[in-house]
């Protein structure tokens, strides 16, 4: 197991505010991680700092052993890391095809590997296709997700950080999500996922993390976790 | 029928030069939330610098033709456009996350510095521009349009087809439109938003040049203080297009031309401003969001 992402004792702060606590976690090769907790625990943040949109206070967050603290955001997905952030965020005035060709910018040079993105997120969502030139705020939630997965993937990240990709879709597209994302980690992606849905989660994750108030509380493999007391207790409603 | 062509006709020159100027407004607006009062200040520094230009090749009796105005066009609005980049850099970059207040205050502080450096640099009296654009043309109902007017229309046509070009069709373009959707998601996408935010200001800034040497070549005096009055107007025609929305600059500064060469018709030329500003009260209060515009949180 070769670590691809090592966080060792990080802080940030939002203003006075200290939204993590000196946090350290390791995502392997391969792996699909959970990160869980409830709101305010830092989640979020632990991406964000992840992502550069945060800048943490101290502490090291590396990438195959190459620091990415102080990079601006676009060097960091160059890297190979992207981040789909809660919400979504598609840009809801350009089309379909156009929020795919953005997520290819840092691969702009490379014509032909953009293309090939453009049609794997076709044949992964055949759905995109037939929307390709309609905008992207016309879409319904499920479909705004799908896009938004499939525009990080257009970066081709060796991590994919997905920040609450079933919020507030239905059971079915939910599933649907989750198949994915599990099909995308088959073919080689490493995934750091945070999830409210943690039954969800831990069905797909390999280890989870759960995080309170800036902390990291707990770690363990996903079956484990999956039958803990406490979690089961606090986020699966036993 | 002659009054009416000859109105449309400098409605039309005077309302292509509103509309280059509203162009840049709405972009910087739309990407940064800024409303860049120091903008009219490049008109003006874009007609200085192809004044300089001129006077260097030996101005219009030098008979460079066409072609050499063409490339003093082109290498001004480079020049200009490379001054509106370091502007944003030095001045606006430093307060993108400071309220929006401050960064109003430093346009308007911008747009002194540019005045007055122009006015120390080439002087406060009135300079005569070193090229004059032939006064012949066809006669159309009465009317005259000249062929200046028609090659001044036709090159700012073009500068707007490009940009058109450029928004829609490339990358760039798109990133810039992202950025103006969602700042924040397009640096989760890799997009090193900074430099998009200079490639506009460059855009912005080149635009106005090319609108000021045009229009210095057009009235043949150029002053300092050219920029003010125009700058305003240009926000105007914004404005009145819907602020942020580049089609909407486009026929904002169109209308405001021909708008203010029909009152000026009506009320004479003294009033020509009056019609002008009471149009922007009269948007302001009736529609806001302009002909064009979208509905727009406000972030200061």
């Amino acid at each position: 197991m070769t670590a691809l992402l090592t966080i060792e004792s990080l802080q940030a702060h939002y203003g006075k505010i200290a939204a993590l606590k000196g946090i350290s976690l390791q995502v392997n090769q391969g792996e699909i991680v959970a990160l869980l907790g409830s709101n305010g625990a830092g989640k979020s943040t632990t991406l964000k700092a992840i992502s550069g949109i945060v800048r943490p206070t101290s502490g090291e967050i590396a990438l195959a052993g190459k620091s990415l603290v102080g990079c601006a955001p676009h060097q960091i997905v160059e890297a190979g890391v992207i981040h789909v952030p809660e919400g979504r965020r598609i840009f809801a005035g350009l089309t379909v095809r156009e929020n795919l060709e953005l997520g290819g910018f840092t691969k702009r040079r490379e014509k032909a590997a953009v293309k090939e993105g453009i049609e794997q997120a076709f044949a992964l969502f055949p759905r995109l296709q037939e929307r390709s030139q309609q905008l992207g705020g016309t879409l319904s939630g499920g479909e705004q997700q799908m896009l938004a997965i499939c525009r990080a993937l257009m970066a081709r990240p060796k991590l994919l950080m997905l920040d609450e990709p079933s919020m507030g879709l239905a059971p079915i597209i939910v599933q649907e999500i989750m198949n994915i994302i599990k099909e995308i980690n088959r073919q080689g992606t490493t995934i750091l996922l945070i999830e409210q849905n943690a039954k969800a989660a831990l069905k797909l994750a390999h280890r989870g993390y759960v995080m309170e108030t800036g902390r990291i509380v707990m770690e363990n493999t996903a079956d484990v976790l999956r039958t803990d007391d406490s979690i089961v207790k606090a986020y699966l409603g036993a | 029928m002659e009054i009416l062509v000859q109105t449309l006709a400098d409605g039309l020159v005077i309302g292509a030069f509103y509309s280059l100027i509203a162009l840049g407004y709405t972009m910087v607006f739309g990407i940064i939330k800024l409303l860049n009062f120091a903008h009219g200040d490049l008109y003006m520094l874009g007609a200085f610098v192809g004044y300089s230009l001129l006077s260097m090749i030996g101005g219009g009796d030098s008979g460079m033709g066409l072609f050499g105005i063409l490339v003093v066009l082109l290498l001004t609005m480079v020049i200009v456009g490379i001054a509106g980049m370091g502007i944003e850099r030095i001045a606006y970059r430093p307060l993108l996350l400071a309220p929006r207040l401050s960064i109003l205050i430093t346009a308007i502080g911008v747009s002194l510095f540019l005045e007055n450096g122009a006015m120390i640099a080439w002087g406060a009296q009135y300079q005569v521009y070193p090229l004059q654009l032939s006064h012949a043309g066809i006669n159309l109902f009465g009317a005259t349009i000249t062929y200046t007017q028609i090659g001044l229309v036709l090159i700012s046509a073009l500068l707007m087809l490009g940009l058109h070009l450029f928004i829609n069709r490339t990358l760039y373009g798109k990133a810039m439109r992202a950025i103006a959707h969602d700042q924040t998601a397009c640096q989760l996408m890799g997009i090193n938003v900074h430099k998009v935010i200079g490639l506009t200001f460059f855009i912005g800034a080149s635009l106005a040049a090319g609108a000021g040497t045009m229009a210095g070549a057009y009235y043949g005096t150029v002053n300092f203080m050219m920029g003010f009055i125009i700058g305003l107007k240009a926000f105007t025609a914004a404005v009145l297009g819907g602020i942020g929305s580049i089609p909407g600059a486009m026929l904002g500064g169109l209308l405001l031309g021909l708008m203010e060469t029909a009152g000026t018709f009506v009320f004479g030329g003294s009033w020509k401003d009056v019609v002008a500003f009471s149009l922007l009260i009269l948007i302001l209060v009736l529609k806001p969001t302009g002909i064009m515009g979208e509905k727009v949180t406000e972030r200061m």
